[in-house]
C-alpha cells in the first residue's frame, strides 16, 4: 500500500470518529438525496406539463372555425420552453423568466408567469436546487472538514514524527488530497446521477459529462485551497477564519458586486421605455389596420402599377392584405432591431459579470453550469428569437391568405351584416400555415465552446492552487 | 467595560471583521441609492414620454373608440425612500405598465423584466447584508471568545477575578456585536438621510437589525463552550448559519409551495383571449347580457347602427366580458400569491433570517404586499378609465382631443414616497 493510500485512510478514519464529521455528511448526503430527487420530479413534470401544452395550443389554434383571416392574426398562439433534461440539475433561468410566450401580430410580447413572481418569499438564498448545494454550500463542507487535515497532524505534533520518519511534506500532500478527492468523489455521486439520468433523457453525453467534470473540478478547487491553508496556517481556528472568509468573499459578495456592477455600468432600459421610444419610429410606418392611412400612399400606387389597374377593387389580389403584410414586414424590422439590441446588452452584462468570475469561481462554475445545462441566458434568447419566427411565419402565412384567399370586395364588406361577415371568411384549413414548435437546446458542441472560458478559469484556478500547495508541502515544517 | 472596549479594539481579527462589515454595507447602500435613482429616472422619463404620446396620438383620432384603442397609460410603482436598502420583490414582479382601454388580464403580466442572470444572483443589497452575512460576521467575531481564552490559558484566570463571569462574556460579546451594528447601520441612516427615509423607518430597521444579531449573538454564547476548541465551536456555528440562513427558508419555500397551489398563469391569460375572439362570432345579445349584468345603466343604450357593422361600444364590451371570464381564475391567482405570503410571514417566527428579510422588505414597501397593492391600484385605474370612456362611447358623444387631454383619468401612485 503506497503512502498516499496509507495517509487517506487514516485521514478517513479520524473524520469518521467524529461526531461532528459524520454529522454534516449525514445531514449534506440527505440535502444533496432530497434536492436531486425533487428537482428531478419537478423538472420532468414541467417537461411533460409544457410539451403537452404546446401541442394543446397547436391543435386549439389549427381547430379554429372558417375566420377572417386577420382574426386569427390576433388570436394569436402560445408557445412554451421546455426545460432540457439537465434542468434537473441547474434549472437555470428557468424560474426567473417565465416559460410561455404569447405570439400575436403587430407585436412581441415577454415571457409571461415567472415562477419567482409568486414565489413565498422567505429570505435565504430562495429555492435549493442540486446546482446551488454543489455551487454555493459543498464548498463549506469540505471547508469544514478538510481545513484540519495538515493542521491536526501539526496541533497532536505528530507533523515532526512524520516528516522525520521519511514521510516528506509532498507525500503527506498527497496522501491528504486523496483523503478530500475521495470525499468529494463520494458526494459527487448525486451529480453522477443527474448527469446519467437527463443522458438516459436525450441528453447529450458530452453536455452531461462536462457538467459533472466541471463541477468536480470546482469542488478540487475548494479541496486544494483548504489543504494549501490548512499547510500554511498555525491554527484550525485561523484556518478556519481564513477559509470561510474566502468563501463569504467569493461565493456571497464577489458574484452579488458583479450584478450590481453590471447593471450600474451597463443599465437597460426597461421594455416598456424601450417601447415608447420605438413608437416614435414606428409612427413613421403607418397603421396595418387602415389602408387609408396617408403612409401607405406610395404602395397603393405602386401596386396599382404593378397590376397596371386604377382602382383597388380592380385589383387580382387583395390590398388590405397587402398593407397588412408589408406593414407587419417593417414593423418586425424595428421590433427585431430593439430586441436585438435589448438582447446585445444583456449581453455585454453577462460578459460583464463573467469577467468578475475570474475573482470568483463560484461565477464561473455557475456560468459554466448554465451554459452547459442549457439553461443559461444565451438559451433563452434563442427561445425568444426561434418564437419570434414562428410568430412572424404564421402572421405573414395569414396575411398570404388575406392577400390571396380573400376578395377586397367582400373584405371591405366584411362588417356590412351577417351576410357581409360571412363572406369575408376564408377556410380554416388555411390555419395550417401555423408550424410545430418544440424547443431544443443547442448542441453540446455549442453550449460547451460558451463554457469554455468559465471551466478554463476553474482549470487554472485548480492548478495555481495545487501548484501552491506542493511547493508549501515541500517546505513543510513541523 | 473601557477596559474591556480596549481590549477588543487591540483585537486584529476584530478590525477586520469590523471593517468588512462597514465596506460590505456601505457598498450596499450606495449601489441601492444608485439603483432606485435608476429607477425613479426611468419613471420619470416615461411619464414624460406617456404625456407627449397621448397628445399626438389624441390629436389623431376621429371617434372615442379609436381614442381608446390607441391611447396608452404608464402606471408604476416609484420605490419608497427605504428601498435602497431592500429591492426585494421589485427585481421579480412588474413595478411599470403601459395599459390601455382593451382586456386588463391580457396586459397586467407582462412583467418588465431586468437580465435574467440577475435575479438569479440575487442583490447586493442592505437587506442581503444584514439577513445573510451579519450572522456570519457575528459568528467570526464570537466563536473564539471563550475557546480563545482556554487556549491561551487566561479562561481559569478571568472567570474567577470577575465578580460574575457570565455578565463579562455577554459585556465582550455585547461590545462586538454592539460595534458590528454600527459598522452595519451607520451606511444605511447616512443613505437613509440622504434619500429621505422616514425617520421611524430608519429607526426601526435599526431595531430590527440589532434584534436580530442579539438572536445571534445569543445562539453563538451559547453553542460555543469554552470546553471546545475553537475550530470545533466553529464548525458547529457555520453548519447553524447553513440551517438557519439557507436550509430552513428554502424549506419553508418548498412547503409552501406545495400547500398553495397556484393556478396555471397561462390559463388566465387562454381564456382570457378565447372569450375575447370567439365574442366576434358569437351573437351581440350573448356579450351585451353579462356585460349588462354588471353595467345595468346602459341597457337602454345598446342601439346597433346597422350601416356600420361595426360598433366600439360592443367592441369594449366584449374586452370587459373577456375580462370577466377570466376573473375568478385570475382571483384565485391573487388569493394564491397572497395566501402563500401570509404563510410566509407565519412561518417566518420559526425563521429568523426570514422574519429579518421580510422585516426589512416591508420597511421599504418591497413586499409582497405591497406588489399586491400595486396591482390592485392599476386593476382600479382601468376600471377608472372603463367608467370615464363608457358615457362617452355608449351615448355616442362628440369626440373632442382637448377635452380628452384635460379629463382622461391619470395614473397617481398611492405612495408614501418622497416625490423626485
Amino acid at each position: 500500500m503506497s503512502s498516499a493510500v496509507r495517509i487517506a485512510t487514516e485521514e478517513w478514519r479520524q473524520w469518521l470518529r467524529s461526531r461532528l464529521a459524520v454529522l454534516s455528511l449525514i445531514v449534506f448526503t440527505i440535502l444533496l438525496l432530497f434536492t436531486t430527487v425533487l428537482t428531478t420530479l419537478d423538472a420532468q413534470e414541467a417537461r411533460h406539463e409544457r410539451l403537452h401544452q404546446q401541442v394543446q395550443a397547436e391543435e386549439t389554434f389549427l381547430a379554429q372555425p372558417d375566420r377572417h383571416p386577420h382574426r386569427m392574426v390576433h388570436y394569436g398562439h402560445y408557445v412554451f420552453r421546455t426545460p432540457p433534461p439537465l434542468a434537473m440539475f441547474d434549472p437555470g433561468v428557468d424560474t426567473v423568466t417565465g416559460q410561455s410566450l404569447f405570439l400575436e401580430g403587430h407585436r412581441q410580447n415577454s415571457a409571461m408567469f415567472a415562477d419567482a413572481r409568486a414565489e413565498a418569499r422567505t429570505g435565504g438564498f430562495g429555492a435549493l436546487t442540486p446546482a446551488k448545494l454543489y455551487h454555493l454550500f459543498l464548498p463549506l463542507l469540505i471547508i469544514a472538514l478538510g481545513h484540519g487535515v495538515i493542521l491536526r497532524e501539526r496541533e497532536a505534533r505528530t507533523l515532526g514524527p512524520l516528516l522525520s520518519q521519511g514521510v516528506s511534506g509532498v507525500h503527506l500532500y498527497r496522501g491528504k488530497l486523496l483523503a478530500l478527492g475521495g470525499l468529494i468523489g463520494l458526494l459527487s455521486l448525486p451529480a453522477l446521477f443527474s448527469s446519467i439520468a437527463a443522458s438516459v433523457l436525450g441528453e447529450s453525453l458530452l453536455a452531461s459529462t462536462m457538467l459533472y467534470l466541471g463541477n468536480l473540478l470546482y469542488l478540487g478547487i475548494w479541496t486544494a485551497l483548504t489543504l494549501l491553508v490548512s499547510i500554511a496556517t498555525r491554527t484550525r481556528g485561523v484556518a478556519l477564519g481564513v477559509l470561510s472568509a474566502v468563501w463569504v468573499l467569493t461565493v456571497l459578495v464577489v458574484p452579488r458586486i458583479g450584478v450590481t456592477s453590471a447593471s450600474a455600468t451597463l443599465p437597460t432600459e426597461g421594455k416598456i421605455l424601450t417601447d415608447m421610444r420605438m413608437n416614435d419610429d414606428l409612427r413613421k410606418l403607418g397603421d396595418g389596420h387602415n389602408a387609408a392611412d396617408p403612409a401607405f400612399n406610395k404602395l397603393r400606387a405602386d401596386t396599382l402599377a404593378k397590376y397596371n389597374v386604377d382602382s383597388l377593387e380592380a385589383l387580382p389580389v387583395n390590398f388590405r392584405g397587402i398593407v397588412a403584410s408589408t406593414s407587419e414586414k417593417e414593423l418586425t424590422e424595428t421590433l427585431n432591431a430593439y430586441a436585438e439590441k435589448r438582447m446585445q446588452r444583456e449581453r455585454a452584462q453577462a460578459s460583464h459579470l463573467a469577467a468578475f468570475g475570474w475573482l470568483s469561481p463560484y461565477l464561473a462554475i455557475g456560468g459554466a453550469s448554465r451554459n452547459l445545462a442549457g439553461t443559461d441566458l444565451e438559451t433563452h434568447h434563442r427561445f425568444l428569437r426561434e418564437a419570434e419566427v414562428v410568430r412572424l411565419d404564421f402572421v405573414q402565412g395569414l396575411n398570404q391568405a388575406h392577400i390571396e384567399k380573400l376578395s377586397y370586395i367582400d373584405d371591405i364588406n366584411r362588417n356590412n351584416g351577417e351576410e357581409g361577415s360571412k363572406r369575408a371568411r376564408v377556410d380554416a384549413s388555411t390555419w395550417q400555415v401555423l408550424s410545430d414548435f418544440r424547443f431544443t437546446p443547442d448542441s453540446a458542441q455549442e453550449r460547451l465552446s460558451r463554457a469554455t472560458t468559465k471551466l478554463t478559469s476553474l482549470a487554472l484556478w485548480f492548478v495555481a492552487l495545487l501548484g501552491i500547495g506542493l511547493t508549501a508541502a515541500r517546505r513543510l515544517t513541523p | 467595560m473601557m477596559r474591556e472596549l480596549r481590549f477588543m479594539l487591540r483585537d486584529k481579527a476584530v478590525w477586520v471583521w469590523l471593517s468588512l462589515a462597514f465596506v460590505f454595507s456601505s457598498a450596499a447602500v450606495s449601489l441601492g441609492i444608485n439603483e432606485v435613482r435608476q429607477q425613479h429616472t426611468e419613471i420619470s422619463e416615461q411619464k414624460q414620454h406617456d404625456q407627449v404620446e397621448r397628445e399626438v396620438t389624441l390629436a389623431q383620432q376621429a371617434d372615442w373608440g379609436s381614442a381608446a384603442y390607441y391611447t396608452f397609460h404608464i402606471t408604476y410603482n416609484p420605490p419608497s425612500g427605504f428601498a435602497y436598502a431592500a429591492i426585494g420583490q421589485r427585481d421579480v414582479s412588474p413595478w411599470k405598465h403601459r395599459i390601455r382601454m382593451l382586456a386588463l388580464e391580457g396586459q397586467i403580466y407582462e412583467t418588465d423584466a431586468n437580465n435574467p442572470d440577475f435575479a438569479l444572483i440575487g442583490r447586493f443589497d442592505f437587506a442581503f447584508i444584514a439577513s445573510l452575512i451579519a450572522p456570519l460576521l457575528v459568528v467570526l467575531l464570537l466563536f473564539d471568545l471563550r475557546s480563545g481564552e482556554q487556549v491561551a490559558g487566561r479562561l481559569r484566570l478571568i472567570e474567577a477575578s470577575a465578580i460574575n463571569p457570565q455578565r463579562l462574556w455577554w459585556m465582550r460579546a455585547g461590545l462586538r456585536s454592539g460595534a458590528l451594528v454600527i459598522a452595519l447601520c451607520v451606511p444605511v441612516i447616512v443613505g437613509g438621510l440622504i434619500s429621505g427615509a422616514a425617520a421611524t423607518t430608519l429607526v426601526l430597521s435599526v431595531i430590527a437589525v440589532c434584534l436580530y444579531l442579539l438572536f445571534w449573538t445569543a445562539l453563538t454564547l451559547y453553542l460555543t463552550p469554552a470546553t471546545r476548541t475553537g475550530a470545533y465551536n466553529l464548525t458547529v456555528m457555520l453548519g447553524i448559519w447553513l440551517l438557519l440562513c439557507a436550509v430552513m427558508p428554502a424549506t419553508l419555500t418548498q412547503v409552501i409551495e406545495r400547500a398553495v397551489p397556484l393556478p396555471d398563469g397561462g390559463a388566465i391569460v387562454l381564456t382570457q383571449r378565447e372569450a375575447v375572439n370567439d365574442a366576434w362570432d358569437l351573437s351581440r345579445e350573448a356579450t351585451y347580457e353579462p356585460f349588462l349584468a354588471r353595467h345595468p345603466e346602459w341597457s337602454g343604450d345598446t342601439a346597433w347602427d346597422e350601416r356600420d357593422g361595426f360598433e366600439w361600444k360592443w367592441y369594449y364590451a366584449f374586452q370587459q366580458v373577456g375580462d370577466q371570464t377570466a376573473e375568478p381564475l385570475s382571483q384565485d391567482y391573487r388569493n394564491g400569491q397572497a395566501r402563500r405570503d401570509d404563510l410566509a410571514r407565519w412561518s417566518s417566527l420559526i425563521s429568523p433570517a426570514t422574519l429579518l428579510q421580510r422585516t426589512m422588505e416591508q420597511l421599504a414597501d418591497t413586499d409582497m404586499r405591497s406588489a399586491i397593492a400595486y396591482d390592485q391600484s392599476v386593476r382600479d385605474f382601468h376600471a377608472n378609465l372603463r367608467a370615464w370612456y363608457y358615457p362617452r362611447l355608449f351615448k355616442h358623444d362628440e369626440f373632442s382631443a382637448e377635452h380628452a387631454l384635460e379629463n382622461i383619468p391619470m395614473y397617481l401612485p398611492s405612495t408614501k414616497a418622497p416625490a423626485t
